[in-house]
C-alpha cells in the first residue's frame, strides 16, 4: 500500500473516479429533485415512483454496472449514467420526504400575509428541504463511490475500480487489499467532510438536533 | 413533520367528480401500473436507439426458452433450474451461516462494553467495503468452487445483521431491565417478553439487509469465479454479446429481489416493528428508513 500511496500514480485514478462520481452525481440529481418535488407534492406522482423508488435499493448493483456497460462500453460514459441511476432514486426519496414535511401552517400564513410565491419558496420550503436533502446526498454518496468504482472493476481503463480489477487478474491479494483501504479510507473521509459541511451549513437549527 | 399535506386523500373529494377512466387511471394502482407501462415503453424506446439494447419482447422469448429448456439456435439450449438451484443453495447456506454469526457478534457489540470499542470502527469499515472486494478475495484464496461464492455472501451479511442486531440491543430500555431486577422477573420471561420484542424488529432488518446485501454478494462472486449459476450464466451470454441472454437473466436478479423483498422481507419488518410508534415506515414508506442498505 505503501507503495502506491509513494509512487504517486493513484492520485491520477482517484481523480478519475471522483469527477465520473460527481458527474454521474449530478445528472443523477438533475433528473431526482424534480422527480421528488413531484413525489411529495402529488399522490399520483407518489404512488407512480414508489416502486421505482423503494425497489431501486433492492437491485443488485451488479445490474446497474453491466446495464451502464452495455448501453455505452468501457468508456468514461458507462460508471456515469451508473452513478446516476444509483442516486437518482436517493435524491428523489430524500427530497420527497423534505416536501412532505413543509409545514403547511406556515404556507397558509405566508399566504395570509400575501407573501410572492417566491418568498414563500425561498423562505419556508427551501430550507425545510435542505436537511432532507443533505442526508440524502450523505447517503447516497457513499452508495455512488461504491458504483462507480463497481462499474470500473466491470470495463474502464482507468480509476479505482479499474485497478483493484488489474490486481485481481495478477493475482496480488496484497494489492487488492491496498487499493481497497484506500478506496474506503478516501470513503470515510468524503462522508467526515460531508458531515461537517452539514453541521455547519445547519448551524441555525441546533435548538432542533437537540432533540 | 406531521404536518397534512396539500394533498391528502380527502383533497380530491371537494372537486368536481372525475369521470370513470380517470378514476381508475389516477388511483394508486393506476398509477403505479401506469410505471410500469412506462418503464417497458423507455425500454423499448431505448432498444430503437442503442444497437447493442435487446427489445423487451426479444429479452422474453429468450427467457422462455431458458427457462423451458428450448434451443436458443445451435446446439445450446436452455438451463434455467440447475443455475437457479446451484445460485439458490449457495445462497441460502451462505445467508444463514451469515446471519447466525453476525446475530451473535451483535449481541456481543451491544452489550460488552470492551467487544464494542474493539470492533466498533472494524464495523464502519465492514460496512464500507463493497461486496466485489469480498468476492474477489475468496476466489483468490478458494479458487472456483462453491466455497467463494458461499463466503461471499457469508462475510459481506455479517456486518449488516452486527450493526442491526447491536442497535437493537443497545434499545432495550435499561430502565425496565432494572425494573425487572428489582421484581425479581424470572430470566426466561425477560427474554420473551422483555427482550425479544425490542430485539425483533432490528433482527428483521439485518435480515432484510442481509438478503438484499446477500443476494448481490453470490451474484457477483458467481460471474468472477465460478463455472455454473446465475451470475456465471448471465456472464456467459455477456461474454458470448448475446445481450438478449444477458438482459434476460438481470430480469431474473430483479424479479428475484423483488419478490423476496416486498413480498416477505419488507411486511415481515414492519410486522416485527409495530410496536414502535413513530416509525415511519408504518404509515408512509417515503422514508430512508426503508432503503438505507442496498445491494453493491
Amino acid at each position: 500500500m505503501w507503495d502506491i500511496v509513494v509512487q504517486g500514480e493513484f492520485v491520477d485514478d482517484f481523480a478519475a473516479s471522483i469527477s465520473k462520481t460527481f458527474m454521474g452525481f449530478g445528472l443523477g440529481a438533475f433528473f431526482g429533485v424534480p422527480v421528488g418535488y413531484a413525489m411529495g407534492k402529488s399522490r399520483y406522482w407518489k404512488s407512480f415512483f414508489h416502486d421505482g423508488v423503494i425497489g431501486a435499493g433492492s437491485i443488485p448493483g451488479i445490474t446497474y454496472a453491466v446495464f451502464a456497460l452495455v448501453i455505452f462500453g468501457t468508456g468514461f460514459l458507462g460508471p456515469v449514467l451508473a452513478v446516476a441511476l444509483i442516486s437518482m432514486p436517493y435524491i428523489a426519496l430524500s427530497v420527497a420526504e423534505g416536501v412532505e414535511g413543509v409545514d403547511a401552517d406556515l404556507v397558509n400564513m405566508s399566504t395570509a400575509f400575501q407573501r410572492s410565491r417566491q418568498d414563500i419558496t425561498r423562505h419556508v420550503v427551501f430550507p425545510s428541504i435542505m436537511p432532507f436533502v443533505f442526508a440524502g446526498v450523505r447517503l447516497s454518496f457513499a452508495i455512488a463511490w461504491k458504483v462507480e468504482a463497481l462499474t470500473e472493476v466491470f470495463g474502464s481503463s482507468n480509476g479505482v475500480g479499474f485497478q483493484i480489477r488489474f490486481a485481481f487478474q495478477s493475482f496480488s491479494i496484497t494489492n487488492v487489499i491496498a487499493w481497497t483501504l484506500l478506496f474506503i479510507l478516501f470513503m470515510l473521509l468524503i462522508e467526515r467532510g460531508l458531515a461537517l459541511v452539514e453541521a455547519r451549513v445547519f448551524r441555525w437549527r441546533i435548538w432542533e438536533q437537540a432533540t | 413533520m406531521t404536518a397534512p399535506t396539500t394533498t391528502g386523500p380527502g383533497a380530491s373529494t371537494g372537486r368536481k367528480p372525475l369521470s370513470k377512466v380517470r378514476r381508475v387511471l389516477t388511483s394508486d394502482w393506476g398509477a403505479r401500473i401506469s410505471f410500469y407501462v412506462a418503464v417497458i415503453i423507455a425500454w423499448q424506446l431505448l432498444a430503437l436507439q442503442v444497437a447493442r439494447m435487446p427489445e423487451p419482447w426479444e429479452t422474453l422469448d429468450f427467457l422462455y426458452r431458458e427457462v423451458t429448456g428450448g434451443s436458443h439456435g445451435g446446439v445450446i439450449t436452455g438451463e434455467f433450474w440447475e443455475h437457479f438451484l446451484a445460485t439458490l443453495q449457495r445462497f441460502s447456506i451462505g445467508l444463514l451461516v451469515g446471519f447466525v454469526v453476525g446475530v451473535v457478534l451483535g449481541i456481543a457489540i451491544g452489550s460488552i462494553r470492551f467487544v464494542r470499542s474493539l470492533l466498533n470502527d472494524v464495523m464502519l469499515v465492514f460496512l464500507a467495503l463493497p461486496a466485489v472486494i469480498w468476492a474477489f478475495l475468496t476466489v483468490m484464496w478458494f479458487g472456483l468452487g462453491w466455497e467463494a461464492p458461499v463466503y461471499t455472501v457469508i462475510l459481506a451479511a455479517i456486518p449488516f445483521v452486527a450493526v442491526n442486531v447491536a442497535q437493537g440491543v443497545r434499545a432495550v430500555s435499561p430502565d425496565l431491565h432494572r425494573m425487572s431486577d428489582a421484581f425479581r422477573v424470572p430470566r426466561e420471561r425477560r427474554i420473551r417478553n422483555l427482550m425479544l420484542p425490542a430485539i425483533s424488529g432490528y433482527l428483521f432488518t439485518g435480515l432484510r439487509f442481509a438478503v438484499i446485501i446477500g443476494w448481490n454478494a453470490v451474484l457477483l462472486a458467481e460471474w468472477f469465479g465460478s463455472a455454473s449459476g446465475v451470475g456465471w450464466r448471465s456472464r456467459f451470454w455477456y461474454d458470448a454479446a448475446r445481450y438478449r441472454g444477458f438482459l434476460g437473466w438481470v430480469i431474473v436478479f430483479i424479479l428475484f429481489i423483488f419478490v423476496l423483498d416486498g413480498l416477505v422481507m419488507r411486511p415481515l419488518q414492519r410486522r416485527a416493528f409495530r410496536w414502535r410508534d413513530g416509525w415511519r415506515g408504518d404509515e408512509s414508506e417515503l422514508s430512508l428508513d426503508n432503503v438505507v442498505a442496498t445491494g453493491i
